[in-house]
């Protein structure tokens, strides 16, 4: 199969749109991880099950397809709330295995609860501006994706806003890097551990929806595709790392896009995971992440 | 009695994947891998006994050194990562194996019929067992036997220094480390051997379903293989098999009680185990206490010492 | 027995060793000595292989620590205790010291019984090295229940397992009372007595002053004296370097 160099920058432009939901929900595992240093695999999930509930509620109330861009969000954060207390806030704090055991549960949950509220059928959500579709010299770009990818960009700034020139912030940030000490300064732990939940709950969800919105689509067999390559996308950017998950998120994107252009796609994932295992062997700190402490 | 056969055979061969993420949960190692090795037991002792019509003792011994080998192979790189990373390295290896499997088509002509891996197809017709007039309560006592030696083998690491390397190894590498413990060698090695268990389980597993294909080995399976010893408890073999006992019987039998909501009990439950039990089912303690009583049982027969 | 050349270690801007020189003779108990952060742990890091030395070499007898893995410096003869204590709280006493367990030169076992194997004269020393610690009796009680004063004499007792020509250690004295530093010293002197040689990293002065031979102070990484016990106690850099000088100073000096 020829390619022509065409093809492989219009397959890249394509790749970076879609890559900036991958930098969503990496962002999301990130700032999850990155507060307890524990992981959330229903993390995903809860995103795509916020997606369904603003969509359903559209039908329920008769309300604006622009509604379910707002209702999934806000539930998304709020089953985040609700995953923290179920999974992580009564743990003990050295434990790692029984909350990711616990999330694992709820993922499974999740999964389930979608399916039946569903009949395990895919449902179609409302596009953003599906026609719109320009042209840059000889490359097209969707202009839904475009569209996408500039919320992402929003998304991320008012994060980054938040984590870094705000209160609650600060205490995210203090409580990752020193419980302990943070608890003893007075910052209230299991309420800025809460809201870093919801935060990332709420990102989720808008990466849930946008996602439903560029494939058309929400479907159950969403979330384990969306767990791992959240997954690697927090890998490869490094642990803990908000600028690294950001970065990473497009670069998978791309390498995603790129190797479904070469090889099709039944072996397109085959060439993903050896990206991530070969990153892992060579950087095992991700593109950004700072050096593996030791106890 | 067919049914009760059937549920043996499911506890079993999940047991063998319980214990060889166990193997590797007791160096500290959370490995997502499992089901990757499951699955390249079960294609390699498959395809020996359908393509090159193989003995089923020889199949799955190879098959178990084939997985124990790419165990080997991973073993290396998984050293380099810790915990979160540790798990999405071993997630992308076993979505490896399983895509690889996916798109392999080996179809060969035996005795006049097609046989083999047929990509998206499945693996077919692995029917050793039913050619060679083994029946079902063979193959489900094969099982067994094959699980009680992992069992006691498992056990014994425990009387043994090696079981407490192990440990050491996951509680603490740094100590281990200046304690002249060798992290390379002992993590590769308990890797390894978590492969050939679970290259056996796999054999097991194609041998006794007659048909594999790419669903069966999904992440999903690779998160119960991890789940049967953290909910059991890493303190002794025993917890993981009760473990598998208690989530494949609510699975199976809760069908009749809660039909289709089944798996939606089920992660709920999970839920409330770990928020209850964090340290799994059986812990130190009750390990402990359980040894007492039995301590106290045996000696009850004899006069008040 | 063990040199330490130019040792040099920079955590990025931190300079914690800068310059280390000091040899310790086969037999004696040296100390090292300074205030908070003059780089007392990392010299034992850098000792034992946590941390590899952006300068400087270390020696014992002769052969360069630097290209030998952490675990492989037990081999060469190298043990530590730790400063914060790292049992390996899940297993028993016994198993910590089986962990670390090496025979005795000449009376080593094959492969397989190392690791598989259940040797009864084995068993007959880790219990003699239990008693000798005072833990003869709590063989199978959990590492993380006994109590603290146990718990320092079990680390000590591992990192005597493996038969070290040096052991490091590492603050052992730490949040220990009067009676328990009393006995510490009595171990410390057997150890001597038995032939190891023993870096000692302490802020107990009660045990510094009591056990060992020579000591060496460190002040922000660098050498600032060396000499006998009386020497040091008397030294004015030692004085200034804990206490600040005479003219900032608001009591007496002690």
């Amino acid at each position: 199969m020829n390619f022509d160099y065409i093809d492989i920058i219009q397959s890249l432009i394509d790749g970076v749109l879609f890559g900036s939901i991958y930098a969503l929900i990496g962002l999301g595992f990130t700032l999850i991880f990155g507060a307890m240093h524990k992981l959330n695999l229903a993390y995903a999930a809860s995103s795509i099950a916020g997606a369904y509930t603003g969509l359903m509620s559209l039908t329920i109330f008769g309300l604006p397809p622009l509604m379910a861009f707002i209702i999934g969000p806000v539930m998304s954060g709020a089953i985040g709330l609700v995953l923290y207390f179920a999974c992580f806030r009564f743990m003990p704090r050295g434990n790692h295995l029984a909350p990711l055991m616990a999330s694992i549960g709820a993922l499974f949950f999740i999964d389930e609860v979608i399916i039946h509220e569903t009949s395990g059928s895919p449902m179609s959500f409302p596009a953003i501006l599906p026609d719109a579709y320009f042209f840059l010299g000889e490359f097209g770009i969707r202009g839904d994706l475009l569209l996408v990818m500039g919320f992402s960009f929003i998304l991320m700034a008012i994060v980054m806003l938040l984590l870094y020139r705000t209160k609650l912030g600060l205490g995210t940030r203090a409580t990752s890097q020193q419980p302990v000490a943070a608890l003893l300064c007075g910052i209230p732990i299991h309420r800025t551990n809460s809201a870093t939940f919801i935060l990332a709950g709420v990102l989720g969800g808008f990466a849930g929806c946008l996602l439903a919105a560029s494939v058309g689509v929400l479907s159950p067999l969403l979330t384990l595709p969306l767990t791992v390559k959240g997954l690697i996308v927090t890998v490869i950017g490094g642990l803990g790392s908000i600028r690294g998950a950001i970065v990473a998120g497009f670069a998978v994107g791309a390498a995603e896009s790129i190797f479904l252009l070469v090889r099709g796609v039944n072996e397109r994932d085959i060439y993903v995971f050896l990206l991530l295992f070969l990153f892992l062997v060579l950087r095992p700190n991700g593109l950004f992440g700072t050096t593996i402490n030791r106890d | 009695m067919t049914y009760l056969l059937g549920i043996l055979q499911t506890i079993g061969v999940h047991t063998l994947l319980g214990l060889s993420a166990y193997l590797l949960l007791l160096t500290g190692q959370l490995s997502l891998a499992q089901v990757g090795f499951f699955a390249i037991g079960a294609y390699v002792s498959g395809i020996l006994t359908v393509i090159f019509s193989w003995n089923i003792f020889a199949a799955l011994a190879l098959g178990s050194l084939m997985a124990g080998f790419f165990a080997f192979l991973v073993g290396f790189p998984a050293l380099r990562v810790k915990g979160l990373m540790l798990v999405v390295a071993t997630i992308s290896f076993s979505e490896i194996v399983r895509l690889f499997f996916f798109n392999l088509s080996w179809r060969v002509n035996v005795n006049g019929v097609e046989v083999g891996p047929d990509s998206t197809q499945g693996f077919r017709e692995i029917r050793y067992f039913a050619a060679n007039g083994w029946e079902q309560v063979h193959i489900v006592g094969l099982i067994w036997f094959v699980v009680m030696v992992v069992m006691l083998a498992l056990w014994w690491l425990d009387q043994v220094r090696a079981g407490a390397v192990l440990r050491a190894v996951g509680t603490d590498e740094l100590a281990a480390q200046s304690s002249g413990i060798n992290l390379t060698m002992v993590k590769v090695a308990a890797m390894t051997g978590g492969g050939v268990i679970a290259g056996i389980g796999g054999g097991l597993f194609a041998h006794s379903t007659t048909y594999v294909d790419h669903h069966t080995f999904v992440i999903l399976l690779a998160t119960f293989a991890v789940s049967y010893p953290i909910i059991g408890g890493l303190r002794s073999v025993i917890g993981t098999l009760l473990a598998v006992i208690f989530i494949q019987g609510f699975i199976i039998e809760g069908l009749r009680f809660m039909g289709d909501y089944r798996n939606l009990i089920f992660g709920l439950l999970i839920i409330l185990v770990m928020n209850l039990r964090p340290q799994g089912l059986l812990d130190g303690h009750l390990v402990a206490d359980v040894r007492k009583l039995l301590a106290r049982l045996t000696k009850g027969g004899k006069a008040d010492a | 027995m063990l040199e330490v050349r130019n040792l040099v270690k920079h955590f990025g801007g931190v300079r914690a060793v800068d310059g280390l020189d000091f040899k310790i003779q086969q037999g004696e108990v040296f100390g090292l000595i300074g205030p908070n952060g003059s780089g007392k742990s990392t010299t034992v890091n850098l000792v034992c292989g946590v941390f590899a030395p952006t300068d400087g070499e270390i020696l014992l007898d002769g052969i360069n620590l630097g290209a030998i893995a952490p675990h492989n410096r037990v081999d060469a003869g190298v043990a530590r205790t730790f400063q914060n204590i790292r049992l390996f709280g899940e297993l028993t006493v016994w198993q910590n010291l089986w962990v670390a367990w090496r025979d005795q030169p000449g009376q080593e076992q094959g492969w397989v019984s190392n690791w598989f194997g259940r040797s009864p004269a084995r068993r007959q020393e880790i219990q003699r090295l239990l008693e000798f610690s005072g833990l003869g009796d709590k063989a199978d009680h959990l590492a993380s229940n006994l109590a603290f004063g146990e718990q320092r004499r079990l680390e000590l007792a591992r990192a005597m397992a493996s038969k070290p020509k040096l052991i490091l250690l590492d603050e052992p004295a730490a949040g220990m009372n009067s009676a328990e530093i009393k006995d510490l010293c009595e171990r410390v002197l057997t150890m001597k007595e038995m032939g190891m040689t023993v870096l000692l990293v302490e802020h107990v002065m009660e045990l510094v002053m009591n056990v060992t031979d020579r000591i060496t102070v460190l002040n922000f990484g660098k050498p600032i004296a060396q000499g006998t016990p009386i020497e040091i106690q008397n030294n004015k850099l030692v004085q200034e370097a804990y206490f600040g000088s005479a003219e900032n100073a608001h009591g007496g000096v002690s």
